[in-house]
């Protein structure tokens, strides 16, 4: 890695995205995205669908390759060509997708237990112990043994969250964690993810629930157009935003919610 | 009567031990053609170009060439070059070979058919490609390439009668060998049909056998 010098009075951000840059097919999808997270931080991100919010989690995670931009994990600065670099980079980011990824061939608990055997190479049974425990935390102590078709989508984003969290990850990162699931199995996964809040995990959030947003976020990023247009606390961004693209988008999504509501 | 043991003195031990080498052949290429097929097939998925490439020509060639060519080419064609292979190894060589061709496509079409979520969530916890590949995709695609693979194991069974024209003499060529002599051939190939019938219909019991033993809930085989 190649270390990057700093001021000695400055923060080190534990996750560091500078201008990445992403195209598909000439058209472009980031456009010199920027973002620090610090520990503890919760950002979320917000905006209209084809902004570019997931492509840059998949881009951090350098599950797509990027065009252009540097990624620092606590002021290193991440060589995904190096491959044995990017497979400790990425269990040190956790990822939660939208449609949850579950392995279809293992019950929950292997799901969970097949990154610690298979990558961190933890002896069966201590994989074994770590991955119940994990379950327990989000409470599928009772369906471990059950396949992911057996399990309902609030679970099966729970699974995941327990799959991530079982490979201690010092950031994680949620693509539209609560997209897929029917309205009331969204508050168990956001349960689950205030929990993780509350311990203090530094989270990277893409979502549409500007309501959970804004009570849990220090800070949203407003994305449209493979660009960040604003960033600030919550209050400002959904009530006080600088720019008409921001405001006119929270009004809607503010609107939406209270009609759907 | 004096029919019924006649085959049972003359034709039945001589059938056996056909069927006993038709074993001898069938089981090591059918365990061969699998993992042939399943190299081959996830080079053609995941493999880089040249891979992709070998893999492609060789399942265009194997596939493309037919058996009997394939093993006229094996026992009589290679001593040309200085290499002399026994009748056996002719035989279990070119349905290994051949078998790995067709095996490799339901392979590939299974890999194919596995969701990309899969790989990268395999990709986010750390695994390697390599490591993902066999952790993770193939253990679901087999199971899908499962009931196709196992009709490629019912048509080894048929086709190791082939490995007759080159002078091994299994199943086929010593029903072929005793209805020339006795003279008999109704009799004596009805027998060896339903030889192979019975082979067929007990490797598919244990296919299906083996499909709800590996059954995963949910995935592909939904009861109904």
């Amino acid at each position: 890695m190649e270390e990057e010098t700093r001021g000695m009075a400055e923060q080190v951000p534990m996750l560091s995205v500078q201008d990445v840059h992403k195209h598909f097919g000439g058209v472009p999808v980031l456009n010199g995205v920027s973002l620090n997270l610090f520990r503890g931080d919760i950002k979320v991100v917000i905006g209209p669908s084809g902004g570019g919010k997931s492509t840059l989690l998949h881009c951090i995670n350098f599950l797509v390759e990027l065009d252009a931009g540097r990624i620092f994990l606590n002021g290193v600065r991440v060589n995904h060509t190096r491959k044995r670099e990017l497979y400790a980079y990425r269990q040190k980011v956790g990822m939660i997708f939208q449609d949850f990824n579950l392995f279809d061939h293992l019950d929950a608990l292997h799901n969970v237990m097949i990154g610690l055997v298979q990558v961190r190479k933890l002896p069966r049974s201590e994989a074994r112990q770590r991955a119940e425990a994990e379950l327990e935390r989000v409470g599928l102590g009772d369906h471990m043994a059950k396949y992911p078709a057996e399990l309902s989508g609030g679970q099966k984003q729970r699974v995941s969250i327990a799959r991530a969290l079982a490979m201690e990850p010092g950031v994680m990162l949620l693509d539209e964690p609560t997209s897929a699931l029917d309205p009331e199995l969204i508050g168990e996964v956001h349960e689950v993810i205030r929990a993780l809040a509350s311990r203090g995990m530094t989270m990277l959030l893409v979502t549409h629930e500007i309501g959970f947003a804004g009570t849990l976020a220090n800070e949203i990023y407003f994305m449209d157009g493979g660009r960040i247009v604003e960033q600030g606390p919550p209050q400002k961004i959904l009530f006080d935003a600088e720019q008409a693209r921001t405001r006119e988008f929270c009004s809607k999504i503010g609107r939406l919610h209270e009609n759907s509501g | 009567m004096e029919e019924l043991l006649f085959l049972r003195r003359e034709v039945a031990p001589e059938l056996l031990a056909g069927l006993w080498m038709s074993i001898q052949l069938i089981i090591p290429s059918a365990i061969c053609g699998l993992l042939i097929g399943i190299v081959i097939g996830t080079l053609r998925v995941y493999g880089n170009r040249l891979l992709k490439g070998f893999a492609g020509l060789y399942v265009l060639f194997f596939r493309g060439f037919p058996l009997l060519v394939q093993l006229y080419l094996w026992y009589f064609g290679l001593p040309r070059i200085g290499i002399y292979l026994s009748p056996f190894a002719s035989a279990v060589i070119g349905f290994s070979l051949c078998s790995g061709a067709y095996h490799s496509e339901y392979v590939r079409g299974a890999l194919q058919s596995i969701r990309r979520g899969q790989l990268l969530a395999a990709y986010s916890l750390g695994f390697s490609r390599t490591r993902a590949i066999f952790s993770i995709l193939l253990p679901q695609a087999l199971r899908r390439a499962l009931p196709g693979s196992g009709n490629e194991l019912i048509y080894l069974i048929k086709y190791s009668s082939l490995a007759y024209m080159v002078t091994c003499i299994e199943l086929t060529g010593k029903g072929s060998i005793l209805a020339n002599f006795y003279f008999k051939y109704m009799e004596i190939f009805s027998i060896v049909g339903a030889i192979y019938l019975l082979m067929a219909s007990v490797v598919s019991w244990g296919l299906n056998r083996l499909e709800d033993w590996i059954a995963v809930p949910g995935f592909d085989r939904p009861k109904i």
